[in-house]
């Protein structure tokens, strides 16, 4: 290109030095002057070449470049990719071994698990335990414990001292909690504070809290062994369900007795009625005996006015 | 208050957990079953710990064979009915330790406890 450039320009160089030279010796040529204005047209039209060319090389560098750019990224994602490989292949997978125990167990067993613990798991809303505050949540914990306490057990005794120390610790916290929480929400009286929030000054304690022990079923058994009972064997539910059956078996029996003390009473009442109407009978019997030793017509007649005359008939 | 040596030793099997048959003898109207369970939970609440350290249980050897025998509530099928089961398995994993049987004594590991658990439970939600 750089060649074909200088051609046309040495074309036009030439072409103006000797149109220079012929006007200098005052002989002009107008097929000089044509000469020129073909070289100068010869340069335009290879400028305009030069300038295509131009924008063809930087066209063909920036493809070159793209081309290095996506090269270079295919290069990357190669390598991304055998490193992946790699880390994966060297990835520390959990081997169980052969003779450990596998325990199978269903979707509905979890599910039931996860129901079943949520409870005791899974704080409340709202509930944090104090711990936004970043400050020891044992101040309402401790009132808890310390107010359920009952006397006779050491249980919190061994708690209650530091309990004092624990329990003046985070005041300061509390209050600029307070405070913020004042300045945030303006003026929350503090009786209507539960009322917005349940969860304020609520503490989830994720373990059985004292009062849970207390009334499970070993406390239960102790309280068995201070009433000098032997809880083994013992079941409260069997003595109730004894004391109930004997309870029935009585109520049957007087049942029974009742009954029967009425059917005696009732079998008396118709032995009294049988022996009443055979003393009828007999009274009657009687009658009629008397009646018959009597005149039988006199009596017939009392009797059967219709078939008197058919007995006749027959006698 | 609860004498859990009474309710069976480390020589017993685990007690099974349908034992809603009647041929099982009932402690106070309990199976051992039940007794156990509530007993293993307990041992979740590091106040309960520090009464059982206090009336010196946890020296007692037949109750640390007890404590041992009480693992098997970390296999199945037993693991499934703790409702407690974080600080219940913790608990019961730091009882075998010789060391922490001795210092659950002192008030202040109990009160660490307490304050790092009740921030756990709280936390590990937070993070999920």
């Amino acid at each position: 290109m750089d060649k074909q450039l200088d051609a046309l320009f040495g074309r036009v160089e030439a072409a103006l030095t000797t149109l220079i030279d012929s006007i200098a010796k005052y002989n002009p040529s107008e097929k000089l002057a044509d000469d020129l204005a073909h070289a100068d047209r010869a340069l335009a039209q290879g400028l305009r070449e030069l300038e295509q060319h131009q924008a063809n090389h930087a066209r063909i560098q920036q493809l070159r470049a793209e081309t290095a750019a996506l090269d270079a990224q295919t290069k990357d994602v190669a390598g991304s990719l055998w490193a992946t490989r790699k880390e994966v292949d060297n990835t520390p997978t959990t081997t169980y071994p052969a003779d450990s125990p596998r325990y199978p167990f269903t979707i509905a067993d979890l599910l039931g698990f996860a129901r079943r613990i949520s409870r005791n798991t899974l704080p409340p809303p709202g509930v944090t335990n104090g711990l936004d505050l970043s400050a020891p949540p044992t101040q309402q914990s401790e009132v808890t414990m310390d107010g359920t306490a009952t006397p006779g057990a050491s249980f919190t005794s061994g708690v209650g001292t530091p309990g004092g120390g624990a329990t003046a610790a985070p005041t300061p916290d509390a209050m600029v909690s307070q405070a913020t929480v004042a300045s945030s929400v303006p003026e929350m009286p503090m009786e209507l504070r539960h009322a917005v929030n349940p969860g304020e000054g609520a503490v989830f304690i994720p373990w059985p809290t004292e009062d849970k022990i207390r009334s499970g079923a070993l406390a239960e058994y102790q309280r068995l062994v201070e009433r000098g009972m032997d809880p083994k064997g013992y079941d409260p539910e069997e003595e109730e369900q004894r004391k109930r059956d004997e309870e029935q078996a009585k109520k049957e029996a007087e049942e029974r007795a009742r009954l029967e003390h009425e059917e005696a009473e009732r079998r008396m009442q118709e032995e009294r009625a049988r022996m009443a109407r055979e003393r009828e009978r007999a009274r009657q019997e009687a009658e009629r005996r008397g009646s018959v030793a009597e005149p039988v017509g006199q009596k017939k007649s009392q009797f059967s006015f219709i078939d008197m005359d058919d007995e006749d008939d027959d006698e | 208050m609860s004498e859990p040596m009474s309710v069976g030793s480390s020589a017993l099997e685990p007690p099974m957990p349908s034992s809603a048959s009647s041929t099982e003898p009932k402690h106070g109207g309990f199976t051992r079953f039940e007794l156990e369970l509530e007993f293993v939970q307990s041992l979740a609440n590091p106040q309960y710990l520090n009464h059982l350290a206090s009336r010196k249980l946890l020296t007692n050897p037949s109750f640390v064979a007890y404590l041992d025998y009480l693992q098997y509530w970390s296999r199945p099928p037993y693991l499934k009915y703790l409702t407690y089961p974080g600080p219940t398995l913790k608990s019961l994993q730091l009882l075998q330790e010789e060391r922490f049987r001795q210092d659950i004594i002192s008030p202040d590991l109990v009160q660490a406890l307490m304050t790092e658990g009740m921030k756990a439970a709280v936390e590990w939600h937070k993070e999920g």
